[in-house]
């Protein structure tokens, strides 16, 4: 017997390993028509797993305090033996997270697998697409460049179109009237702890929720059935189903592999690609920088409010906007999940798509 | 190699030991950069003399400063000769203390004793204190 | 809040186009129907580099350009109206007070009040524009003398022009991919400030030297430059490894799914998925 087997034995007789590898790996069936946009959850996995090993990476040299963290930034980019690497990783990292993100929140509704039982499923993964976008707000402030410090400006500003309120949420949010030190202090924290921290937590939440339930089949083929309305809990099993391990793990891990290679050509190839030029300049309250636009993940929502003459009414289509996503399986109860007999749901869906790309791109140019 | 043939599990050994050495690669190409991400970095002034003024030195007293990244100290037990040493207790490491009025260092942690030479005047220390270079140039004091 | 609109404020009074500002003085007021030399500059100085950069007519005529009557015109108000020939050199060099210096001390200078030439003769007054080598020309230097001593300078000079040029692009580029460029703009500014002296110093034999050393100069810098696109070029040599041997894996992994995938439709051949048992 190999020196392996009795380690794994050893281990066996105490915490019964086996079993649970069998039961979430070579027993762990999925179903036959399982498709390749279910590999974008361990997709992004593993990118949130590169963005938590560069950014502790990221935390052994930068430094946050306002009169330093520029300089940190530019040592980390300039000095340290692939610093720069590290860093673009990051930067290029979280881009590609939020549209690993995108993507995957829309073949959930393309494939109407947030209905029930998996509106928790779904409410956990909004949550962290939200968080998500909060990481990516604050960590943008960190280095403190121009781009850093007037974006953050921009960004909370937009929290003083709430009525009554407005201008203290602000100030909240800033720490003081201006993007200054206690901003850095409490985005750095935020950043670097309490974020990440509820992520992890969250994701968790999430996964066990995908795993109680059981994946969703693939609302495609001829032997596609709805299932009836349930009155129990029922995990959703697959007899006959393909194994989890190795057969669709090898499809996770190509997939995977294809993000590696987006990411690591954009890092070598393209690395400024998500940086614009103020991002190397150091941060100056007193000048603004010409033609400062928000990352493109965010320009829907700033372009939503400068359309509407009101800022209250901008800031409230949006918040209604996320609200009715949010609360979608809530809204939509039909058990029907075939596309092809959702025709209203097709349209919106669309449509949804189109307006966030027409107003992304009016934002650009406008 | 995708020879349709083939059966399935021969393609597949062929592909894992394919990929297991690209694998190996990938691995490389990733610690790599990261053993050398995490090194300590060569210091500009690692090898740099360090120059203090004389007059921080009394006579008959102790001035501590920072030498390469470490503690060290200089006495100045006669008038114009000065001794720079290592102010880190051979014993287990901890800083010594200058006591002027015995005329030795004495480390705080297990009763060490030094002479203004650095060596062991008594407890624990196996060694001497390491001695440092010292050149007086002018009124400044050249160790290293 | 408050704050905020106090550095808006600040901000926009300080980044004011100031041409603005400069239409509203009673000089441009009053001049600019004027026929002739009385109204023509006004015409000239727009669009001039001095108007660009906020440089308006009392900046060097002095005069109080607030009052609106003859008075903004009076010497108590530092008038000082249009410059006698000797006196252009210190009109000019009331900013440009090293520039006066390197001209008084070179032959041109020296020969001022002699028929050598000033300021105006070579640069012209109110259209004045960015100074650039091309000043030295044919034309312009043959109205007094050969033009061959000229043209050697230019030439010589013309060689660290470029390089200055081409380094400072380089660097600018540089920075947008993230590298830290400040020191070297430094280097190359300060390198660029002592060059420009020489253009006034009208001196074959200060031009040769000193062009020389700042060749020199700019040679270690551009090694600098240098080793930053070797940097460039070596991370893209790396990127392109990576990419390959990644691509490589994911095409590997395809085409192991593949194998799983043969087995699968082995045991269940395409097509109607069967029910649940």
């Amino acid at each position: 017997m190999s020196v392996y087997q009795r380690v794994v034995d050893w281990i066996d007789l105490r915490l019964g390993v086996r079993d649970i590898l069998e039961q979430n790996l070579t027993h762990y069936l999925l179903p036959r028509n399982i498709n390749v946009w279910y590999t974008l959850g361990a997709v992004l996995l593993t990118l949130f797993g590169i963005q938590f090993i560069t950014g502790i990476l990221l935390l052994v040299y930068y430094v946050p305090d306002t009169g330093q963290a520029f300089d940190s930034v530019q040592q980390i980019m300039n000095e340290i033996p692939f610093g720069w690497l590290i860093r673009y990783l990051h930067v290029v990292g979280s881009n590609l997270i939020v549209i690993a993100l995108l993507l995957h929140m829309l073949s959930v509704l393309f494939m109407a697998a947030y209905k029930t039982p998996r509106e928790l499923t779904w409410v956990s993964g909004f949550l962290l697409l939200n968080l998500t976008l909060g990481l990516c707000l604050t960590g943008y402030l960190l280095p403190w460049s121009q781009l850093s410090f007037w974006a953050t400006t921009v960004a909370t500003d937009a929290a003083g179109a709430v009525p009554v309120i407005g201008d203290d949420i602000v100030r909240f949010l800033r720490g003081g009237a201006m993007v200054n030190e206690a901003t850095l202090g409490r985005f750095f924290a935020l950043h670097v702890m309490g974020m990440p921290l509820l992520f992890g937590l969250l994701v968790g939440v999430h996964l066990f929720c995908v795993r109680r339930a059981g994946i969703s089949r693939p609302p495609f083929g001829d032997g596609y059935v709805p299932r009836g309305p349930r009155y129990t809990f029922e995990h959703e099993h697959h007899y006959g189903g393909i194994p989890f391990f190795p057969n669709y793990a090898v499809k996770d891990a190509a997939v995977i592999s294809f993000f590696l290679v987006l990411l690591a050509a954009i890092v070598f190839f393209w690395p400024t690609l998500f940086m614009p030029p103020a991002g190397f300049e150091p941060a100056d309250p007193f000048t603004t920088p010409e033609h400062i636009k928000p990352e493109w993940y965010f320009l829907w929502a700033y372009q939503t409010l400068r359309i509407f003459p009101d800022k209250f009414l901008g800031l409230a289509v949006q918040v209604a906007a996320m609200t009715f996503l949010a609360l979608l399986p809530f809204i939509d109860r039909s058990r029907e999940r075939r596309p092809a007999r959702r025709p209203l749901f097709l349209i919106c869906f669309v449509a949804g798509i189109g307006v966030f790309v027409a107003l992304s791109i009016w934002g650009h140019y406008a | 190699m995708s020879d349709p043939s083939k059966s399935p599990p021969k393609r597949r050994a062929f592909l894992v030991t394919l990929l297991s050495g690209l694998a190996g690669l990938f691995a490389a190409a990733v610690l790599y950069p990261l053993w050398r991400f995490l090194s300590p970095r060569k210091g500009t002034g690692e090898q740099e003399k360090v120059r203090l003024e004389r007059a921080s030195v009394p006579l008959g007293g102790a001035h501590f400063f920072n030498f390469r990244g470490g503690p060290a100290v200089v006495v100045q037990p006669q008038a114009g000769s000065f001794i720079a040493l290592s102010a880190v207790c051979t014993h287990l490491g901890c800083v010594v203390k200058w006591q002027e009025e015995n005329d030795e260092f004495f480390c705080p942690c297990h009763a060490g004793r030094f002479s203004p030479r650095g060596e062991v005047l008594g407890g624990p220390p196996p060694q001497p204190l390491p001695e440092l270079n010292v050149e007086v140039e002018g009124d400044q004091i050249l160790i290293g | 809040m408050a704050k905020q609109v106090i550095v808006l404020i600040l901000a926009s009074v300080l980044f004011a186009p100031w041409s603005a500002l400069a239409a509203e003085s009673s000089c441009v007021e009053c001049h600019r129907p004027q026929p002739g030399a009385l109204g023509d500059p006004v015409g000239q100085w727009e669009g001039s580099i001095h108007q660009r950069h906020g440089i308006n007519c009392s900046s060097c005529h002095g005069g109080d350009p607030t009052i609106m009557s003859m008075e903004a015109m009076s010497l108590e108000k530092g008038f000082l109206g249009v410059p006698a020939e000797d006196d252009i050199p210190s009109f000019c060099g009331s900013c440009h007070a090293g520039v006066m210096e390197d001209y008084l001390l070179s032959a041109h200078g020296q020969a001022l009040g002699a028929g050598g030439p000033h300021c105006v003769t070579c640069h012209g007054n109110h259209a004045v524009e960015l100074a650039s080598l091309d000043i030295i020309n044919r034309d312009l230097c043959t109205r007094c003398h050969e033009y061959g001593q000229a043209d050697e300078m230019k030439s010589a000079m013309a060689k660290v022009d470029d390089k200055i040029s081409s380094l400072q692009e380089e660097t600018r580029r540089l920075r947008k991919l993230g590298f830290a460029t400040e020191k070297i703009k430094n280097s190359i500014f300060s390198v660029r400030n002592q060059f420009h002296q020489l253009f006034h110093t009208v001196n074959v034999e200060t031009v040769r030297s000193q062009t020389e050393e700042f060749s020199q100069e700019l040679e270690k810098i551009d090694q600098q430059v240098a080793a930053m696109h070797q940097e460039v070029k070596n991370r893209k040599l790396l990127g392109g490894g990576v990419v390959v041997v990644l691509g490589a894996i994911c095409i590997l992994l395809v085409l192991l799914r593949k194998t799983y995938k043969d087995e699968e439709e082995r045991v269940h051949p395409p097509g109607p998925p069967s029910m649940r048992p």
